[in-house]
Formats: structure tokens, sequence, C-alpha cells
């Protein structure tokens, strides 16, 4: 008895097992999370995958929980009656074109960036940020109104330089740090061995660079087949994108299962190619841990 | 340094940060130009204020203002708000945590449009959410929750999108201090909210105010969330320069609107940036 | 009163890794001991059972005779000194000497006062208002010297505070520490793995191996009279001679008949002498062996020299004087009064 009221004072007002309960709160604030991002992910994917199979016939009306009976007609039919195929064509065509060009416009910079020390450089790679900071729909508008003035009619080249200026800060950011793995002592060693150019690209430069090169083209894809500010306003209406369509569907008129036809065709071909960036971004890591010497 | 070097410096720069000085250069040039009166789609150029005093002694516009930039606020530190603890929670990896962090980032990802879209789905009349409040006995009848007039649903959806990016940023940055300082903090007697505001918050404020500046700027130029999920009674900035190009060509007045707003993301990042380091200042002199 | 205790505390890991295993210590106020062992011993988790940082799985920490095993770190009063020093990266020289006693609530002028003092006594006083990072390796450890002291610390834990400095710094740290702990007065743990430094500043080495404390003593203790072989080949490397006992005051070893002064407590083990003590010169008698030299290698003051008898670990000799003078084979005695037997084996 009298031990215990001796380190009664001490324990009394603090929690008898800190690291347990570390553990435990853990644990607790896990199931919460994932219930949380259960409502915060699934449930809504999971209302647009059933919108988007809602049977026309039969509706989902009210009391029903769940549709009645689900069909893939709405995706037949938003298929076959509306300018949904014409808007992948342009949007596909369109990401990979503003992918590979923005790369071709970011690599010098990023080269100049990652290799030479001059002054003002701070500032230059903050200049570079200014696309990020510019409201999308002010730029948008003002392009367009650029655009005309200057008397380009073509819209896809319109949106194509739009989306480059937009995206550069994403490819030049990525495409600096991929340069600054190049390893010095590669190119030398190249060099001292009598490799021309070519060579010494490929053994030095390549390794270094093809994540960073896939990462970029990925991020920009992504980032050219969502956009909407631009593709909307200097687009339309001849040139559509899938986001000027599922804008369309929310927008005056709100036609739900089509919307859900729309959203799910623009979100899943994302989920997957930013599965294929993540591996990337692991496999890349050994080759930084090499780099580092 | 000779001028070879300086030549071939500029010759790097020009394909990538050229580019971008220039149509940002010109875009803006443009907007500025275009309030002024010039660069008309028709009839004669000519310097003049009347439109720049026809959009601010509208109420429309005063009220597009104040509404971007209670968005933009609320997005910008309520999202950094509920960043804080989760990156904090995660600084030490334990089983489940990457998970976790893949679950939590997965709204980048997610196409603002799509997501408004999947927030209008779950708000439905007979959407879960409807549903939910029926059930546990709230209302016996579904409500109407799109477009509410407390723009309650857009700043759910600036958080949704916004918060999973101040939670990249601010991740890197708490992660970045080391463990051994955070036990020292510990050890001359600071308890956890001490660590945060003393050791924490001054450690990862550029983190911080880079989440704080671009969630601003994003959440006061929004169009997707407010024409989709805002209140139909007041019309954000964007909405409402869109507005004025599409209705009758006021491209002078829309150009008024636009260059406001980017005012308003320049002051707005600006006063966020600086409140945010102040505040810290005075929680380490006291 | 003790100042600081441990009762069969040990430590296992969640996943599974014993790091202690029945840590019995006691430590006197005012003592500087310190804690020895080589890597992954389980020296700074030690250390932070006693900061507050882990909880033991089992036993119990006294402070001052009350039980401090829940207490947190903040509610300790003991003060750490970090390996990597982990000053506040964002904070001033003075800032950070501040501010323990800023958390504590010391009031202005006894912490303008404390800050003053401390300045001055680890002559930082003209760097009160740089960053870190801005100053040598020396001056960040006496930093965070002074930063532990500010918070008047009756424990003051460290943690190899001196092995990220040189070793013409080291010296004079050390000697900063010793003169700051006579000054203050507080109880100071020391973890280090060099057993010189341990020697030199300690009142009281515990050496640790595997998570178990292996000796406790006053540093010539435990240098002139190992308890066992772990203890006797960590500190100063002594030779290790496996032996059989042939009666209570002679052993066979692979050197040879060796008379010993006490008898051995078993039938075999090990006993160990220290290369500093063999004799030169004597050619008769007792304890005299004569062995080819396998390696010799000189290093100033003296030349170590090798000798592999067959089957056991190489026994090493110090040659008082240069290699020159060294020839093919070597004669020396060992005096049964430096040979002593060791408890367990190596590895
Ligand atoms: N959190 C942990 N979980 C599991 N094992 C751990 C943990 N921390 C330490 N260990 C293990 O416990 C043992 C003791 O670690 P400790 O850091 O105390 O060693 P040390 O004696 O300080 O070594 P060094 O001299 O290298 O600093 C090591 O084997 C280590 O791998
Ligand atoms: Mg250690």
């Amino acid at each position: 008895m009298v031990e215990i009221a001796a380190t009664e004072t001490a324990t009394a007002t603090k929690p008898k097992n800190p690291a347990r309960k570390v553990g435990l709160l853990n644990r607790a604030l896990m199931v919460l999370l994932l219930t949380v991002v259960t409502i915060w992910l699934v449930v809504p994917f999971t209302m647009a995958v059933l919108w988007s199979l809602v049977d026309p016939k039969t509706g989902w009306e009210y009391p029903d929980l769940l549709p009645p009976s689900l069909t893939i007609l709405r995706w037949v039919e938003v298929w076959t009656t509306t300018a949904l195929p014409q808007a992948i064509a342009n949007s596909y065509m369109l990401a990979p074109t503003v992918a590979v060009t923005t790369l071709i416009l970011a690599s010098p910079t990023a080269y100049c960036f990652a290799r030479f020390d001059f002054p003002g450089k701070g500032f230059a790679q903050v200049l570079t940020l200014l696309p990020l900071v510019v409201p999308g729909f002010v730029l948008a508008i003002f392009f367009s109104s650029l655009i005309f003035s200057l008397g380009i009619y073509s819209r896809f080249l319109s949106i194509l330089m739009a989306h480059c200026v937009l995206f550069l800060p994403y490819a030049i950011r990525i495409m600096t740090v991929s340069f600054g793995q190049v390893r010095q002592d590669l190119i030398d060693a190249a060099r001292d061995l009598g490799a021309r150019p070519i060579a010494v690209f490929r053994a030095a430069y390549m390794p270094a660079l093809l994540p960073g090169i896939l990462a970029s083209l990925i991020i920009v894809f992504i980032q050219s087949i969502e956009e909407f500010a631009i593709a909307f306003i200097v687009g339309a209406p001849n040139f559509t994108t899938i986001p000027s369509i599922l804008y369309s569907y929310l927008g005056y008129n709100f036609i739900r299962p089509n919307a859900a036809v729309v959203s799910l065709i623009l979100v899943v071909p994302n989920v997957l190619l930013m599965l294929g960036l993540e591996r990337l971004l692991k496999s890349a890591n050994p080759a930084q841990a090499g780099g580092k010497g | 340094m000779n001028w070879r070097r300086t030549l071939l410096i500029i010759a790097l720069l020009t394909p990538g940060l050229g580019v971008i000085v220039i149509m940002i250069g010109s875009v803006f040039y443009v907007a500025v130009m275009q309030s002024f009166g010039f660069y008309n789609l028709v009839g004669e150029e000519s310097f003049s204020l009347e439109h720049w005093q026809k959009v601010l002694d509208s109420k429309q516009f005063s009220r597009a203002l104040r509404y971007s930039a209670y968005i933009a606020t609320v997005a910008a530190i309520g999202s950094v708000t509920l960043a804080y603890p989760i990156a904090i929670w995660l600084r030490r990896p334990f089983r489940g945590s990457l998970v976790i962090s893949a679950l939590l980032k997965a709204p980048l990802f997610v196409p603002g449009l799509v997501a408004s879209f999947l927030f209008l789905n779950v708000i439905a009349f007979h959407g879960i959410v409807n549903q939910f409040m029926m059930w546990i006995g709230v209302t016996d009848a579904p409500i109407r929750l799109q477009n509410d007039r407390g723009a309650w649903g857009v700043v759910f959806l600036q958080l949704w999108k916004n918060m999973p990016f101040a939670l990249l940023l601010l991740t890197g940055a708490v992660q970045s201090i080391s463990d051994e300082v955070l036990d020292a903090a510990r050890d001359l007697g600071a308890g956890s909210f001490a660590r945060f505001r003393k050791i924490i918050a001054p450690l990862t404020v550029q983190a911080m105010q880079a989440a704080l500046i671009i969630i601003f700027i994003g959440a006061a130029g929004d169009f997707a969330f407010q024409v989709t999920a805002g209140p139909t009674n007041v019309q954000s900035m964007a909405q409402y320069m869109v507005f004025l190009k599409d209705s009758f060509g006021r491209w002078n007045q829309a150009a008024v609107v636009g260059v406001s707003l980017m005012v308003l993301a320049l002051c707005g990042s600006l006063v966020l940036a600086v409140l945010s380091r102040a505040l810290l200042r005075s929680g380490n002199r006291w | 009163m003790t100042a600081l205790r441990s009762i069969d505390v040990s430590k296992v890991f969640e996943d599974g890794f014993t790091a202690l295993a029945d840590i019995t210590l006691s430590i006197e106020p005012g003592e500087f001991v310190t804690l020895l062992g080589p890597s992954g011993c389980g020296k700074t988790t030690l250390l932070k059972i006693f900061a507050g940082f882990y909880e033991p799985t089992t036993g119990r920490i006294e402070q001052d005779g009350k039980d401090v095993t829940n207490a947190p770190p903040e509610k300790r009063d003991t003060a750490m000194c970090f390996q990597s020093y982990a000053l506040f990266p964002h904070l001033s020289v003075a800032e950070n000497i501040e501010f323990g006693p800023k958390q504590n609530k010391v009031n202005r002028d006894e912490r303008l006062t404390r800050l003053n003092d401390l300045l001055r006594q680890v002559d930082l006083e003209q760097h009160r208002h740089k960053l870190p990072n801005k100053l040598s390796g020396g001056q960040q450890q006496r930093v965070a010297l002074a930063r532990a002291l500010a918070m008047r610390p009756s424990v003051v834990l460290f943690d190899e505070p001196l092995s990220n400095l040189d070793a013409k710094l080291r010296e004079s740290v050390r000697r900063e520490i010793r003169g700051l702990q006579r000054e203050f007065g507080f109880t100071a743990i020391y973890v280090t793995h060099d057993q010189s430094e341990a020697l030199a500043m300690s009142d009281r080495v515990v050496v640790l191996n595997g998570g178990r404390i292996e000796q406790i003593g006053a540093p010539e203790e435990v240098y002139q009279r190992p308890d066992t072989a772990f203890v006797a080949d960590f500190i100063g490397s002594a030779n290790l001679l496996p032996f059989q006992r042939v009666d209570d005051h002679v052993v066979e070893t692979a050197l040879g008949r060796l008379t010993v002064s006490g008898p051995p407590d078993d039938a075999a083990g090990f006993l160990c002498w220290r290369p500093e003590h063999a004799e030169y010169g004597v050619t008769e008698g007792d304890n005299v062996v004569n062995a080819a030299v396998s390696e010799l290698a000189y290093q100033g003051s003296y030349t170590d020299l090798h000798i592999s008898p067959p089957g056991v670990p190489d026994q090493r000799l110090h040659w008082p004087g240069p290699a020159s003078g060294v020839s093919d084979q070597v004669t020396f005695r060992l005096p049964p009064e430096h040979i002593r037997f060791v408890r367990g084996k190596l590895g």
C-alpha cells in the first residue's frame, strides 16, 4: 500500500503507457481515416458508375436505393449520338502533341538550370512559375483575345500553344532535377574512353534522364487531357475536348447519366497513368541512390 | 562571364523561360490594355477609364470580388489547417501509412469537373447524403442541397481538391525535420502544441506559404466548381468575367474583371504570406 | 539518496528485438557515469529510457527516489545532449539556449542571467545572434551543451557528444564538459564507445554488451580487474588465453605452464593479461615465454609485437623502443600478479 501511494503522485496525472497508447491511437485513427476515405472516394465513384449504367426505361428515382436495372445502353447512346468520339479524338491528339512539344521546349532551359550557374538564376527559376499563378480563365480569355488580334485561326494550334506554356513549369522542374542527376564523372569517363557525343549521351545522360522524361510526358499528358479553361474558351464551339463535353452535361442541361459516362472516360485513363507514374518514380529511386556517389 | 557563355545561356533559356515570359507577358499586356479601351475587336481604340468605372460601380462586381476573396481565403486556410495534423501524423512511417497517404492524395488526380459531378451525385435528391439524413430522421423528405446559398458545396469541393495538394507540400517539409530536433524540444519541456508552434511551423513555413498562395490563387479564379455547384445568386470573378465576355462581347469590362482578379490573387497571396510569417514571429518572441 | 536509478529495466521493441535486459543501476548525485559498449549494444536506448523518450518494457526508473517510469521527457528533470547536436536551425544561439527556460516559464531576468553566464562559460558571447549553421562543429556542440544546462537540470544525458569532432577538439570539449559538471554539480550520464574517453572522464564506467551490463566500476577497476572476457578485450584490448587448471597455482596454456597468484574458479576457461605487462630481460624462472614474432607494428612510444601460439588468438606485447631492436624471437616473462581469470568468452 505504502509503495503504491509513493508512486501514485508521479503516475496519477500521466497515461499509464504512452507507447501503447500511441499504437492504439494510430490504429483508431487509421480506421477512422479509412472510413472517411471510403466516403471520400469509393462512394462517389460507385455512384458515378451506377449512374452511367442506369437503364433509361426504368430510371433511378427517389425511393430506390439502387437503380432497378442496369444496362450499358447509355454508353452506346452517348457514343453514337453525341460528339464524344470526336472530343476523345481531339483530346487524345492534342495531349501527346502537347506533352512532346513541352518536353522539347523545356529541356534546354532545364539543362541550363541544372548545369550552369549564372547571376539571376534564382529569379529566372521563379519566373518559370508564372503560368501557375495566373488564374486559368484570365489566361484563357486574354489568350483568345491575343490569338484573334494575331490572326491565328487554327484552334488546335492555339490550344497547343497555350497548353505548352501552361505546363512548361512542370516539365522544366522535372527535367531540371533529372539533368541534375546526370553524373559528371560518368560523362568524363565516357569521354575519357573516347566516346563520341552520341555515345556519351547514351551512356551518361540517358539513364539519368529517362525517368524524368517519362514523368514529364505523363504529367503534361494528364494535365492537358483534363484542362478545361483554355480548351473551353479558345476551342468553343468548334473544337471540343472531353472536359468541354462534360461541362455541357453539367451546365444548363444537366444530363446525369451522360455526365457519368463522360466523367468515367475522363478519369479512368488518368488513374492508370498515375499508377504507371508511381511505378516509374519508384523504379527511378535506385538510380538516384546510385547517382549520389 | 564571357559573352559566348552568356549567349549560350540565353539561347538555352529562350525556348522554355523565354516562351513563358513572352506569352504570359503578352496575355497580361492584352488584358491590361483591353481594360483601358485598347485591343478592341471592333470599334475604335482610345484610352478610357470608362470600363473601369462601369465595372467598379456595379454591385455585381463587388459581390463577385468579395465572394471570390472569401472562397479563396477559406480554401487556402482550411486546406492548410486540415493538412497540417495529417502531415504530422504521417511523418513517421507506420504500417498502412503509405496506403493512407496515397488515398488522401487521390483527389489531386481527379479533374475539377469530375469532382463536381461526383459531389453533385452524392448530394443529389436521392444521393447518399439525403438518404442518410432521412434514415437517421433529420428530414422526412429529401432536400435540395445543390447550389446552396451558403456556398458550402463550393467550399467542400475546394477543400476536397486542395487539401491533398497542401498535404503533398507539407508532408515533404515535415518529414525533413529530424527526429532529434523534435526530441530535443520535448526534452526541453515543449509539449505537442509548443512543438508545433515553435519548431514544426517555423521550419515548414515556406511549404506552408507555397500551399497557401497556390491554393488561394486557384480558388480565387475558380469557374468549374462555382458554375456547377455554387450558389446561383452570386458569381465568382471568373464566372463574371466569362459572363461579360459572352453577353454582348463586353471584352473591355471582362478585361477589367480579369485584371482585378489578378490583383486579388496577388494581394491575397501577399497578405497570406506576410500574415503567416508574422504570426510565427509573434509566437517566437514573448 | 540516488539521483537516478533503474530497476530491472528491459526494453523489447515492437519488432520483438530485445535491446536491453535486466539493467539495474544506481547513480549518485553529482556522479559522472559513462555507458560504454560497442555499436548497437543499447546505449542510446538506455539513455532514452532515462530521458523518457522510451518507456521500459519492464522495470522502473526512479529519479530522486520518485518513480518517473511513465513521465514524458518534457516533465522530467533531465536534459539531453544529442549526438547530432539537434540545435533548432531557425533559432539563433541565444534563442536556442533560452528555449528550455522559456518553455518552463522561467522569468525574464533569471533567463537572461542564465543566458549570459552560459554564453560566457562556453565562450560564445560574440556568436549569440548567429544561426547554428553558421557555427563550427565545436561551437555547435557547445551551444547544445549550454542549451541543456540552461534548464538547470539535475541530470544531463550525453549521447556520444564528441563523435563528430576531430581529435584535438574532443580533448578540449571533454575538459569543458568536466569543468562545467564540477561547477554546476549535475549528475552526468555519458554515452560513448570510445574507451579512452570513458576512462579519462568518468567516476564510474558501465560496460554494456548485447543489452546487458557486463561490469560496473571505477575506470581503474574495469581496466585493471576486468570480470569478463568481453570487458578485458573491449577496454584496452587485453590478451585472452584459454587455460586448463593444473593445481591451485599452476595452469596449462598455449604459452606453456604458467604460475598464477590465485586459484582459478573453474577447471578450464580464459585468463587475460595486458600487452604492457610483459617483462623483458628475464630469461630464467617462472612464466618465461619464448616465442617467434609473427608481426610487428611501430607505434611511436613502443612497438606492437604479435606472437601466434597454435590454436589461440594472437597475443600482443608492447616492446619498449623502436622496431629495429626486435629480433625474430622474443623472450618475456608474465608476472603472476598481472594474470587474471575472466568469466565468459569472446563473441
Ligand atoms: N525503434 C527500434 N525498433 C527496433 N529496434 C531498435 C529500435 N531502436 C534501436 N533498435 C535496436 O536496438 C539496438 C540498440 O540500439 P541503440 O541505438 O541503443 O544502440 P547504441 O548502443 O546507441 O549504438 P551506437 O553506438 O551505434 O549508437 C540496436 O540493435 C538497434 O538496431
Ligand atoms: Mg547510439
